[in-house]
């Protein structure tokens, strides 16, 4: 879960409210979905929230909630914006693996340094969300006065007269000093020496051309991965130029229009800028013409029955209107429907359900009366678990301790510590599924059979009394190409026997019980088993079912596991039982 | 007849005339005193003997008291010493006469001053001529005590006031044969043997009648006993069970691995979803899962892409059928919900219905105390025409008061798939804590109308083993699940019921 760091001062100024105590303000912010998580050391507050309020990633947009919740503004507030004075211009050449650009203007920008960090913030915690930790979207702040607009060329085109350009570069061309570096390096230079390079370097590695913007001056924007140092953002700073890359135009919009929410509560005057995308450049965007930041207000119809039945309350129509707009919507209601105005930085709402949740929130979903649901089913065990919870009950008749271990293992306890080859047509053989870079080597297959988990039990416990008399019943798991998924699935059963006299008959003699409760016909006719002694080991025949294998573990096995007495075993298929 | 051997012993002792006391019977037969009383007893309630008992008191030297009875009691001999001088004596003279030191030499004194046989003034003792010492009633009961005579009652308490004498008091049994008895003598009376053990050929030939059983310590430790037990997570999970179809669940079932189709997709989470990383799951090096049914598939992607409903927004983000076939184990059991919402299960579900499953996720998280890569899950869904946030509300509160917890907080949540969500709070019965217990709400109409689900499903999610810290208190869940797991807690763990 995303952490948003907030300065309980700036909260108190940006809401207005200097009288909030910390603690109001921690209570107010867990009723928002907010809940405190600590403190830094300089005392802001350590915020943990679902991530979908993406508005909520700075303290504007937290302030922003909050006024709303305590009735100080209500419903949809927009920003005006100034018409454009920018272009970014689109060129062909711009790599199809990120044809997409948007932008926005901010003037009369006044950051001190808690506005500054804020804003560092909100780009960082955009990027690790919405912008897949910037594969998707990717945002560069700039310092507008550095930079140099080119004028517009090519006859009959109109606009504003300043311009920078998006394209695609040859990684080893243009040279430039980034952020945080003191001397000129080409875009694949910064991706060998330079550590946030480093860091993203995986985002355009083996592109043809790398993702570039520049102006009259040169490149000052290498995205996804790091600005120049000539547009460098600073307190000083009252002009800024945003621009945002990514593989989709409402992706990065969104991401722009959560930074123009949180820039124009600090007071600064948003103006559009216009993106031009070239004819040659990638489809559909190719030849379009696009006034940004994207700041309108979407429209979204709920009905009042739908409100009423999700909440399971009576409302009055304008109870609801009142709801939504306490929750920063406007709303109005005809025939029963609601139709609902929804702000643009309300990313998160993508269905009028949504909304309903809205206005359960502002309603206070804790005022809701709970009620058992006038639903009459009938309950029911399912077959499966029945006979799973049945053997477990006679094992445990039988003495043994019911055991409950992990389904993913390491190969070397599955199959070597066993003594089984790999894909063996016995009992445990597999083929094991593997897991995909494994987390950790301890986890890196499904068992394929049961045994192997006990034995461990065994090792782990030579310092406990004996007998240890184990068993389990549980999953394992093997490759099957004729499954859909590839995997055959099964439960097993498995026990051992663990006691210095322990012998064939021990274990047999709890298998051939554990058969007669269950109904099923058991013969023992021997077999070859790598894990147990030869001429000691038998299949577990049920009902002329060859289901698994019953005999005395190996001396090998028991060796290898550090076990200095004998182990009688058996494992078998549970469906070989029904 | 036949009797116990110690009672055969007792009944030929005694007699039909006298009385006999348990300790004479006991020194001719050679029996333990209590043995013998315990046999006169079984005799008594045989009516073979009568038992009669009196309270007896007896009276023992102390050390003091023997060594008095041999050299004399001090007063006395303080006395003969000071008699045989010519009127007073100087202490010190007669006592060094009498033989007397230390401390008897005041026992001497105060003595001889009580019994008056003389004056004790200005450091000196003045006999009185008259008194005779070899009357002394005192020094009689000391010998009357050491040979068991009778002794003048006032002499005995003076002498056990001076801890020359013990008194005891005890009851004394005697017994005496009855007609019955002396019939039983005389038709022959045989001994029965004591057994250690009853043994099959005991019963079976009626010898148990004729035995004696020897007594055993019952207070002693019994040896440890290991009995098997079902393990607690298990009991755990049986006792979740039984409370859901008490309230009319149905159990699920299904694939630990499966295509991400069912486990993702479904439930309306973008493929580009920070959770889909394969840092979170376990994706399986199998190949991609075939059998997807194409029309869900198609409604599923349009979800995704579209959204659903006529003012639904969908992602911008890609969707592609090769992702949604690439198979993991299962991060939650929702998967399994969504194969019966969608009727691939159990065919078309009509509301209204409820289901339930408790079996084993996995997740790609840091191992801890309280995380396991494998836990399981406790997921329900109630299916039904019209379902509100108050039926949720109401539904947990008494699932969760089967378990004693009361006072159930709803935080409201985002999660992917459902809306409104609500995470459950509720307090820990000892330490009082808020603790998260839960994960909730109404699935979206981005899942559900995919699978053709036109009605409510309301659902929830839980760790049983959540639910287990919760009721036994573990802090280490490391030590009941897994192969780290220790026997002797799991041996040593009470029940759950």
């Amino acid at each position: 879960m995303p952490v948003v760091e907030v300065d309980p001062d700036e909260l108190r100024r940006l809401t207005g409210h200097d009288e909030k105590s910390d603690e109001a303000l921690v209570e107010d912010l867990f009723a928002l979905g907010l809940e405190l998580e600590g403190e830094t050391e300089r005392g802001d507050l350590r915020l943990e929230f679902g991530p979908d309020r993406l508005d909520r990633l700075s303290v504007e947009g937290v302030a922003r909630s909050l006024r709303y919740q305590y009735g100080d503004d209500r419903g949809v507030y927009v920003p005006s914006t100034n018409d454009p004075d920018w272009t970014i211009e689109v060129d062909a050449s711009v790599p199809p693996e990120r044809p997409y650009v948007t932008g926005a203007v901010a003037r009369g920008v006044d950051l001190d340094e808690a506005a500054l960090d804020s804003l560092i913030q909100l780009q960082e915690k955009l990027h690790a969300t919405i912008g897949r930790e910037r594969a998707k979207g990717a945002i560069g702040i700039h310092d507008l006065t550095m930079l140099k607009g080119r004028a517009l060329d090519g006859a009959g085109r109109s606009g504003p007269a300043n311009s920078v350009t998006y394209r695609g570069v040859d990684p080893e061309g243009d040279r430039f000093v980034p952020l945080d570096a003191d001397r000129e390096l080409t875009p694949a230079g910064v991706l060998r020496d330079h550590p946030t390079g480093e860091t993203y370097a995986d985002l355009v590695a083996g592109l043809d051309r790398y993702p570039a913007i520049d102006d009259e001056i040169g490149l000052f924007s290498f995205p996804p991965v790091i600005n120049g140092r000539r547009t460098e953002v600073g307190t000083a700073s009252r002009t800024l130029l945003i621009e945002l890359t990514g593989t989709d135009q409402p992706t990065i919009d969104r991401m722009c229009t959560v930074i123009c929410y949180a820039l124009d509560a600090r007071g600064a005057t948003i103006e559009e800028v216009t993106v031009e995308y070239a004819d040659g450049a990638d489809p559909p965007a190719a030849g379009r013409s696009l006034r940004r930041p994207d700041l309108a207000v979407d429209l979204k119809r709920v009905s009042h029955d739908r409100v009423e039945s999700v909440l399971g309350v009576d409302l009055d129509e304008s109870t609801v209107v009142d709801l939504l707009e306490r929750s920063g919507l406007d709303a109005t209601v005809e025939d029963g429907v609601y139709a609902v105005e929804v702000p643009p930085y309300r990313v998160d709402v993508l269905h009028p359900l949504d909304l309903i949740d809205d206005v359960g929130r502002a309603y206070g979903f804790n005022d809701l009366e709970p009620r058992y649901p006038d639903v009459a089913t009938v309950g029911k065990r399912h077959g499966g678990s029945r006979l799973e919870s049945a053997v477990r009950t006679q094992l445990v008749g039988l003495g043994f301790e019911d055991l409950l271990n992990f389904h993913m293992t390491d190969a070397a306890t599955t199959f070597d510590r066993m003594g089984v080859e790999p894909g063996a047509a016995v009992l445990g053989g597999g083929p094991a599924v593997e897991i995909v870079e494994p987390y950790s080597e301890d986890y890196a297959v499904v068992r394929t059979w049961a045994l192997p988990s006990l034995v461990s039990v065994l090792a782990n416990n030579t310092h406990r009394s004996y007998p240890q008399d184990l068993a389990e019943v549980g999953f394992v798991a093997r490759r099957d190409d004729d499954e859909p998924t590839g995997v055959a699935e099964a439960r097993h059963v498995a026990a051992v026997l663990a006691r210095p006299d322990a012998s064939y008959e021990d274990a047999k003699a709890r298998l051939a019980a554990l058969a007669a409760d269950l109904g099923a016909d058991l013969t023992t006719p021997a077999t070859e088993h790598p894990s147990f002694i030869d001429g000691r080991a038998a299949a577990v025949t049920l009902d002329g079912d060859r289901a698994g294998v019953v005999g005395e573990l190996h001396p090998a096995v028991l060796v290898d596991h550090d076990l200095e007495l004998p182990v009688a075993a058996f494992e078998f298929r549970l469906d070989a039982l029904r | 007849m036949r009797l116990p051997e110690s009672q055969v012993a007792v009944l030929e002792a005694a007699s039909a005339t006298d009385e006999r006391t348990v300790t004479a019977v006991a020194e001719e037969t050679g029996l333990k005193p209590e043995t013998v009383t315990g046999a006169a007893f079984d005799l008594r309630d045989e009516g073979l003997v009568s038992v009669s008992e009196r309270e007896r008191v007896t009276y023992r030297l102390t050390e003091e008291g023997e060594r008095y009875r041999d050299a004399g009691l001090p007063e006395l001999r303080l006395y003969r010493a000071a008699r045989d001088g010519d009127g007073p004596v100087p202490i010190g003279d007669a006592a060094d006469a009498a033989g007397l030191g230390g401390e008897t030499v005041q026992i001497a004194l105060s003595n001889l001053a009580r019994k008056e046989y003389g004056a004790v003034d200005a450091g000196a003792v003045d006999p009185d001529a008259d008194a005779d010492p070899d009357v002394d009633p005192e020094a009689a009961a000391l010998d009357a005590v050491a040979t068991g005579e009778d002794a003048d009652e006032t002499a005995l308490s003076r002498l056990v006031e001076r801890s020359l004498a013990e008194r005891d008091e005890r009851t004394v049994r005697s017994l005496t044969l009855t007609d019955a008895g002396v019939t039983a003598l005389m038709e022959g009376v045989e001994a029965a043997e004591t057994v250690d053990r009853l043994t099959p050929d005991l019963l079976t030939s009626g010898e148990w009648r004729d035995v004696e059983f020897g007594a055993y310590d019952v207070e002693a430790d019994a040896p440890d006993v290991e009995g098997g037990r079902v393990h607690i997570l298990r009991q755990t999970a049986e006792r979740v069970k039984e409370v859901l179809v008490g309230m009319g669940f149905r159990e699920m079932q299904g694939p630990h691995a499966d295509a991400e189709f069912w486990i993702n997709d479904c439930l309306f989470m973008p493929q580009d979803h920070p959770a889909r990383t394969h840092w979170d799951q376990f994706a399986l090096d199998v190949p991609p899962a075939d059998g997807l049914p194409q029309d869900l598939v198609d409604r599923v992607a349009a979800a995704h892409r579209e959204g659903v409903g006529e003012d639904g927004d969908g992602y911008d983000s890609p969707w592609t059928e090769d992702i949604a076939r690439g198979v993991d184990l299962r991060g939650h059991t929702t998967s399994l919900s969504m194969r019966h919402l969608s009727g691939h299960a159990l065919g078309d579900l009509d509301p209204p219905e409820r289901f339930f499953s408790v079996e084993k996720v996995y997740r790609n998280d840091t191992l801890d105390p309280t995380h396991l890569l494998e836990f399981f899950q406790i997921e329900g869904w109630v299916m039904a025409d019209s379902l509100s946030v108050r039926d949720l509300m109401g539904t947990f509160e008494e699932f969760y008061r089967q378990f004693g917890v009361t006072d159930i907080e709803f935080k409201p949540h985002y999660n992917p798939y459902t809306e409104p969500s609500f995470e459950l709070f509720g307090q820990h019965p000892e330490t009082g804590e808020l603790i998260e217990i839960g994960n909730s709400g109404l699935f979206r109409d981005e899942v559900l109308r995919p699978l053709g689900v036109e009605c409510d499903v309301m659902a929830w999610g839980l760790a049983l083993e959540r639910l287990l810290m919760l009721i036994y208190g573990f802090d280490d869940i490391r030590d009941v699940h897994g192969t780290l797991c220790d026997l002797d807690l799991l041996r040593s763990v009470e029940v759950c019921y």
